[in-house]
């Protein structure tokens, strides 16, 4: 029998990712050989479980509060003050999503309808606002003001 | 902004991306909070640099670039450990290829329902080192080439290769570790 196929080429093998004389290769090994089968299957389950995995859609409230800030008036004068729009969207969808507006703190910014309608036609009903999302962003927010803070260093856009 | 990438043509892309950025952010993270900043961060660094993005190229693997340095800033600045933990197993290399030859059984065992399953997939991800992680996420997650994932993470393709197979090793492992151990939760 020929060498067994070293496990880079049996993941390779089940990616696509090898040429055609390769493949051609595994292909022929894997037909006689049970130990590299069962070691092709079990990756082969595994990629599976990962790509079943259910996904994760771009929560509604984060998507309009990103075209908000970033696209919508003026957009780098609002990034100029970041360290404010982490708190002040969290506190205005909370506000939306709980019905509370009528008696909202101020100030908090106005969020118009139409954008709300257009994030919702966009987004879908089932994506607004899910319990989980009505807390304030904790530690890490903190923690990413500080990153914010440090503007000196754009070569991380890599 | 670059020309031609204008706010209404930023605005589509954060609605034709934004999913794909949040998935692959909440499978590096491991939970929403840390998923919702990285998403964020990525976008205002995109918006703020758009004059680097070459148009003739997929905006949303640049996108996917950015945030895995997003990710990687954060995990090099804070060591605080949530699923996203800096006291993860010791890198591939460091380990015996002994340590990381597969078990006999086969994954995912069918008794298991879909959502522990899942559960025990994203505990299992979140167990390795960020290499692995980012390279087995972009390949099976995301469903990207070998070259894409070579040019989102900076690496030669050859690494990319590496690291997969090396990845979905200690996946393996990890997974059966949460499993014999009752769930995902241990």
């Amino acid at each position: 029998m020929n060498e067994h196929v070293s496990g880079e080429d049996l993941s390779a093998f089940l990616d696509g990712a090898l040429a055609a004389r390769d493949r051609a290769r595994v292909d022929s090994h894997l037909a006689d050989c049970r130990a590299c089968r069962d070691e092709a299957a079990s990756l082969r389950h595994l990629k599976l479980a990962l790509s079943s995995a259910p996904r994760r859609t771009l929560p509604a409230d984060l998507a309009l509060r990103l075209e908000r800030r970033l696209v919508g008036g003026s957009g780098r004068g609002l990034l100029a003050r970041r360290a404010f729009w982490i708190p002040a969207g969290a506190v205005a969808a909370a506000a939306l999503a709980l019905g509370l507006w009528a008696r909202r703190p101020a100030p908090v910014e106005e969020l118009p309808l139409e954008p709300l309608l257009a994030a919702h036609a966009r987004y879908g009903a089932e994506a607004l606002l899910p319990a989980e999302h009505l807390v304030a962003s904790s530690t890490y927010s903190d923690q990413m003001t500080d990153l914010y803070a440090d503007d000196s260093d754009p070569g991380s856009v890599r | 902004m670059a020309e031609g990438l204008d706010a209404e043509t930023f605005a589509g892309l954060i609605a034709r991306a934004g999913d794909k950025a949040y998935n692959f952010a909440y499978r590096l993270a491991g939970n929403e909070p840390d998923a919702r900043d990285f998403v964020q961060e990525a976008f205002t660094r995109a918006f703020e640099h758009s004059e680097s993005y070459d148009p003739s190229r997929p905006f949303d693997s640049w996108l996917l670039r950015i945030l895995h340095n997003v990710f990687l800033d954060a995990m090099r600045r804070h060591s605080h450990a949530r699923t996203v933990s800096l006291d993860a197993p010791a890198p591939v290399e460091d380990a015996g290829w002994a340590d990381l030859l597969p078990e006999d059984a086969p994954l995912p065992p069918d008794e298991l329902s879909r959502r522990e399953s899942a559960d025990l997939v994203q505990a299992a991800l979140g167990r390795l080192p960020t290499p692995y992680r980012s390279a087995v996420a972009l390949c099976d997650i995301e469903g990207l080439s070998y070259e894409e994932i070579a040019q989102v993470m900076a690496i030669p393709v050859g690494t990319v290769r590496s690291r997969i197979h090396q990845g979905r090793v200690l996946l393996r492992k990890a997974y059966e570790e949460l499993e014999s151990r009752g769930g995902a939760r241990s």
